[in-house]
């Protein structure tokens, strides 16, 4: 071992790299995906209190949520002027409009009178104009006054101190942002490498193909820290390919794995248990068989050919017919690897086309213990094609399996183990005597990153509301 | 044998028609399940629900956006409470008849 490598943080798993998989690949990477960047921020617990406690669910209501942005919705739910989506965070609610062809606005779901809350679903919608249901003062879709009944009483009120409460909104990659903040800094001040990286593979181009709402029994935190490490594959999905897997740290705001599919390295696994993966090591036919549920329609990987590369081009020529795209230039990691980016506090985006998926975690309402997980794929669009109507969502319960949802097809049961843990690990976090979780230096930085984000932002807040 | 109240063709995916059916107006909504008939006046205000949009099975009203299900006219959300009148659907020949549940049809 070299000096370097006794640095915490700075040892890695034995044997091949992400990097040496996808410097082999027959279609190479695009630049990014060639990046790597690690940073050593700590040993130390994280607090189960962060997790539990009502005083800093508290601190966050009134500190992250109502100052961070956070995508409300996909402008591909707001095709037609007045088409609403509501967007609920915690105590918040938030609504988003098509208030003319080419805006999009947003205003706190609050009415001006004495503060009913205007529309009382969520999801999305359709306005001629907001009503307030109590005394039917009325806005137009702009958030200006439209009507107040017996207006002679109200000498006092005007656009300028009754409008509809703007909220900032902001597009990216398609989604729509909101801020509630109003003093908030622009967007792309928290995007750090996305923009940059998106642009080899844009969201805007793509369309929701489906979407399931599921309650966990897990504060958000905890349910969001299922999805941001491979490390839990071997135990939690009998999966040999999160020994190696790479981790980025990018910047306060976004974080970044890669994990391949249709190769792994035996020597990342040497002191798992048992001898699974390593003896005998898979043999790259059994590789290329083990992603035959992806459909890609080959069987055999022949000499000079790997499983990934068969794969690959299996599947550019299946999803490319499906979708109706040109994938013949998207690299093999692109067409296979699961590359999950984050964005703080609660987003993740992943640009493949195999794994082509966005979550979204929220709290479930005030209840520190339970949360909302989005799970959206986003498929690419058709050349020149318009956004389709997108699906209503589906919505599970906390019991309820994904397997319920039939489109979902093999990745049911992968979200149901994901998921399966989080009830016993909330018990778990209360029973403890032990004060906190620990994490390894680098397989799970990602989630130090994210709390040391947390809290910077929330000081750096309440420091400015302190010196008002 | 009442009239066939609308053409199945002319109610595309997605799409909202009303009817007069029974002296009432009706609406027609069409989802991946079926198609489907409920009354047109919310019954929050009475407002015309085929102002509104249909998201899913959901049926929006433009007033103050109560939520019905168009597949059993419930009430989902506030402001409304009280269901929407449904009406039973048949299609023959590409055509669409409607019957008022609990009576036969005539
Ligand atoms: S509270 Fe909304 S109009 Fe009075
Ligand atoms: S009239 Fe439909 S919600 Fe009030
Ligand atoms: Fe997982």
């Amino acid at each position: 071992m070299t000096d370097q490598q006794d640095q915490p943080g700075a040892t890695r798993s034995p044997g091949a790299t992400i990097a040496d998989t996808l410097r082999s690949d027959a279609v190479p990477p695009p630049q990014p995906l060639l990046e790597a960047r690690n940073e050593y921020m700590g040993d130390s617990d994280i607090p189960f209190a962060r997790y539990t406690d009502q005083a800093f669910f508290d601190r966050e209501m009134n500190s992250l949520w109502p100052r961070c942005w956070q995508w409300a919705c996909r402008e591909e739910h707001l095709q037609d002027v007045g088409d609403t989506y509501v967007y609920d965070v915690g105590r918040y609610s938030v609504i988003v409009v098509r208030s003319s062809p080419d805006e999009i606005k947003a205003f706190l779901n609050t009415c001006t009178h004495r503060g009913t809350r205007l529309l009382g679903y969520q999801g999305g919608g359709y306005s001629g104009g907001f009503r307030c249901p109590f005394h039917g003062w009325s806005w137009q879709l702009d958030g200006c006054i439209d009507n107040i009944p017996g207006r002679w009483d109200f000498p006092h009120v005007s656009d300028e101190t009754h409008g509809l409460q703007p909220v900032q909104c902001e597009l990216w990659g398609g989604f729509v942002f909101i801020n509630m903040d109003p003093e908030a800094a622009p967007l792309h001040d928290f995007l750090d490498v996305l923009p940059d990286h998106f642009q080899h593979f844009p969201l805007d181009q793509r369309r929701i193909r489906l979407h399931v709402q599921k309650t966990l029994p897990a504060n958000w935190k905890a349910a969001q820290e299922a999805f941001i490490e491979a490390y839990h594959n071997f135990e939690t999905h009998n999966s040999p390919n999160g020994g190696n897997a790479q981790y980025d740290i990018f910047g306060d705001f976004v974080t970044r794995f890669i994990h391949n599919l249709g190769n792994y390295s035996p020597e990342s696994l040497v002191d798992y248990p048992g001898e699974k993966f390593r003896e005998p090591v898979m043999t790259e036919d059994e590789l290329l068989r083990s992603m035959t549920f992806f459909g890609h329609g080959k069987s055999e990987v022949g000499p000079g050919e790997t499983a990934r590369s068969v794969a690959a081009a299996g599947l550019r020529e299946q999803l490319g017919t499906k979708f109706g795209i040109d994938l013949s230039e998207v690299s093999d990691s692109i067409m296979l690897d699961s590359i999950e980016y984050h964005l703080f506090p609660n987003m993740f985006f992943f640009p493949g086309i195999n794994v082509p998926m966005v979550y979204r975690f929220r709290p479930n309402g005030m209840d520190v213990d339970s949360s909302l997980f989005d799970f959206v794929i986003l498929e690419p669009l058709s050349e020149g094609a318009t956004h389709p109507e997108p699906p209503e969502p589906h919505i599970l319960d906390v019991e309820q399996s994904y397997t319920e949802v039939e489109e979902l097809g093999w990745l049911g049961p992968v979200y149901d183990e994901d998921t399966g843990n989080l009830a016993l690990q909330t018990q778990g976090f209360k029973t403890s005597r032990k004060q906190g979780l620990t994490l390894g230096n680098y397989q799970e930085s990602r989630i130090r990153r994210v709390h040391l984000t947390l809290d910077k932002f929330m000081d750096e807040r309440e420091q400015g509301a302190s010196n008002e | 044998m009442s009239d066939a109240v609308l053409l199945e063709a002319d109610l595309p995916m997605g799409g909202i028609k009303v009817v007069e059916f029974a002296g009432k107006e009706v609406l027609l909504g069409r989802i991946s399940s079926g198609i489907y008939a409920v009354d047109n006046l919310c019954s929050h205000a009475e407002e015309r629900l085929a102002n509104g949009k249909l998201k899913g099975h959901r049926l929006i009203c433009p007033l103050h956006g109560a939520a019905f299900d168009i597949r059993d006219g419930s009430a989902l959300t506030r402001p409304a409470t009280k269901p929407l009148s449904t009406y039973t659907v048949r299609i023959e020949n590409g055509e669409i008849f409607l019957g008022e549940p609990g009576k036969e049809n005539s």
